[in-house]
């Protein structure tokens, strides 16, 4: 149990956070401050990959470890889009991908946002000329805000969010 | 400069079914199957197989065709998939073969007459309609239920389609239907040049970008003649290990995650986060993308930086050493990985798995050993092997190749050659030239073919996935496991869905 031990009293979160991601605290707390205003406290997401290359997911992913913690500022991926109020979309729509992106979007209880993330789902990226992509996202719903990068930094995902929420409260 | 000799041998449709029982018996196994529209060149249809194993060397078998060939299948298991891939994408049937149903071209949203891949064919916005039905297996009996997976699934992954059939809670069978994904790279890359050649490839599975690309450089290196400097080559190899260092630790966190241990999942994922900052820090990008250019690398390491690697890799290999003595001495996390997706050695040798995937069913499989390529052949790598083919054996193996990339790494830092990081390439390509390239990702072998046009284009690239090798062995792993043990299962494979769509 050394191993647990060493960790639980050794390595503690806040630690990590204070030191190496100071403008991650700032930007969080605000987010913090507009998700309790807009959205009671919390704003759930859904994700949908519909063609991505794995890294935009995986920088998504990064959002839960320990130097991000994306939740203590209220905000959680969710399992199922009846949950959600936000769906993230990556990639760059594929033939396949486009219905279970739809439906994924149908089954979001309104009001509902869509935000885009990573260069694809924007212009289609380097994929755009192929037979199979029939994107960009924009061409069947409506994008509210579009997060770019290839893939986007945790970081600029954070900065994004805060766009959405400015876009929330103003309207 | 490749170092692979590639045997060729031209031979007849119908008598290779006899002769993949020989090489199957000589102790080599399927590394793919490329096809290729050539009838511009010959008015025929090619369909090359690759066989490896046995000696460094690659054995190519090269079948021409007009409508159809002679399907492997029945014998050589392994050829299932690419013979599927090709009926759909070229339209070439696969005579004998025992499923062809379609499988990257959705009946839902494809004519069965469009075969995107043939030359003639270039219509981008195909109409847009349900054309037919995808039939999945069945099984049928009193008090025998089906769960659907996907393809949208609960966590931050990509899509694909899991259907289980359960008698109670051990899995009887699972299907797996992928290819939701398939953003068809290969069609895109052709008529493009090498360069912009290098951009989609990096694309085709972010997380592995610096290994594929390292196999995509192999084969446009030797169709260029360009060799690279010394230091490039060094420092490809210590950007390959980095990555695969930071694929493992990630996959152990998830191991972790998925037994229910948040505490040392999240010690992890903070190291994983570490490491890409590193990236970042060597390259300017957290995925290394864009590090690897044509005839070298893009960015150089200096002092500063390769202590910077020193130390983040000692500390990996601190944490990872924690993680083993915590996993080898807690009988909670044993009862869950131990036993739990085994995957028999007979079983992988007929899929022919590639990878930790086939080392952790004591197959020695391992790029770096039997086709070396950059300077692999120097490091007297011997192979990790584990008998044991379950979750426990994969993650054992994972613990014990960041081991060996943190001394690969070590080796290379304190012996970095001096001298230029790349070479100018004015060259062109010989017209109609092929060249293979191949290296190992942190989930297998990544396989390229790629020829030339006479205008020194991309007139055919294939690519092999290692993912695309490995994913039917999941469907043989689950069977007789308890359905909560599935996501485990998967983690500890953990396979790319956008490599295998492609």
């Amino acid at each position: 149990m050394s191993f647990l031990s060493k960790l639980l009293f050794k390595n503690k979160t806040q630690e990590i956070t204070a030191a190496e991601s100071g403008s991650i605290l700032i930007k969080g707390e605000e987010l913090k401050r507009s998700v309790n205003e807009v959205f009671g406290r919390s704003l759930f997401v859904r994700l949908v990959d519909s063609g991505s290359c794995n890294a935009c997911e995986n920088e998504l992913a990064a959002l839960s470890n320990p130097y991000y913690d994306l939740e203590r500022f209220g905000i959680k991926f969710v399992a199922s889009p009846k949950h959600a109020d936000v769906l993230i979309i990556t990639g760059c729509v594929t033939r396949n991908m486009l219905n279970p992106m739809l439906k994924t979007y149908e089954n979001i209880p309104s009001p509902k946002f869509v935000i885009t993330a990573g260069d694809c789902p924007e212009s289609g990226g380097p994929f755009k000329d192929s037979y199979s992509v029939c994107g960009p996202v924009s061409k069947y719903l409506n994008v509210a805000v579009h997060i770019s990068g290839c893939p986007p930094e945790p970081e600029t995902i954070v900065s994004g969010f805060l766009k959405f929420m400015d876009m929330m409260k103003s309207s | 400069m490749n170092k692979i000799m590639l045997n060729k041998h031209n031979i007849e449709s119908s008598d290779f079914i006899n002769l993949t029982d020989n090489i199957k018996a000589s102790g080599k196994y399927l590394l793919g199957i490329a096809a290729a529209d050539e009838r511009s060149l010959n008015s025929k249809y090619a369909v090359r197989y690759f066989f490896g194993g046995g000696g460094g060397n690659i054995d190519e078998y090269c079948v021409n065709a007009d409508e159809s060939f002679q399907s492997i299948s029945k014998i050589c298991p392994a050829a299932k998939m690419y013979e599927r891939e090709i009926y759909d994408l070229f339209g070439l049937l696969p005579t004998g073969h025992p499923d062809l149903r379609p499988l990257m071209l959705y009946p839902e949203n494809w004519d069965s007459s469009v075969h995107p891949l043939r030359k003639d064919y270039n219509n981008l916005t195909p109409e847009m309609k349900k054309y037919g039905e995808y039939k999945f297996k069945e099984i049928l009996g009193e008090g025998i239920f089906e769960i659907l997976v996907g393809p949208v699934h609960a966590g931050i992954i990509e899509p694909g389609h899991f259907r289980f059939s359960l008698a109670g809670e051990p899995v009887l069978q699972l299907e797996v239907r992928h290819f939701w994904k398939h953003r068809g790279i290969e069609k895109v890359c052709e008529g493009k040049d090498f360069k912009e050649g290098l951009d989609l490839v990096s694309k085709i599975s972010g997380d592995n970008n610096v290994n594929i690309t390292i196999s995509y450089l192999e084969a446009v290196e030797n169709l260029l003649n360009i060799e690279i400097p010394k230091r490039a080559e060094y420092i490809r190899v210590i950007l390959a290990e980095l990555e695969r260092i930071w694929n493992y630790v990630r996959d152990i966190a998830w191991i972790f995650m998925d037994i229910g241990f948040a505490l040392p999942a999240q010690s992890l994922f903070a190291l994983q986060e570490e490491l890409m900052r590193l990236n970042k820090i060597l390259t300017g990008h957290r995925f290394l993308f864009n590090s690897l250019t044509i005839g070298g690398v893009n960015s150089d390491l200096d002092s500063a930086k390769l202590k910077t690697i020193e130390n983040t890799v000692k500390k990996v290999e601190n944490i990872i050493k924690d993680c083993e003595e915590f996993i080898l001495n807690s009988s909670t996390v044993l009862d869950r990985l131990e036993f739990t997706g085994k995957i028999n050695h007979k079983t992988a040798e007929e899929l022919s798995l590639c990878g930790i995937s086939a080392r952790a069913s004591g197959l020695s499989r391992d790029s770096r050993i039997e086709f070396p390529y950059l300077i692999y052949d120097k490091l007297n790598l011997k192979p990790v092997l584990h008998d044991g083919g379950d979750v426990f054996a994969r993650t054992v193996l994972k613990i014990k190749e960041i081991y060996v990339s943190k001394k690969i790494i070590e080796d290379l830092l304190f012996n970095l050659p001096e001298g230029d990081i790349a070479v100018a390439c004015g060259n062109k390509p010989e017209a109609y030239k092929y060249a293979i390239g191949n290296s190992e990702t942190s989930r297998g072998n990544a396989f390229f073919y790629i020829m030339a046009d006479d205008n020194g284009k991309i007139f055919r690239l294939k690519y092999i996935d290692p993912s695309f090798r490995i994913w039917p062995s999941i469907q043989y792993g689950v069977l007789g496991n308890i359905i909560a043990d599935f996501p485990l299962i998967n983690k500890s494979l953990n396979l790319s869905y956008s490599g295998n769509d492609m």
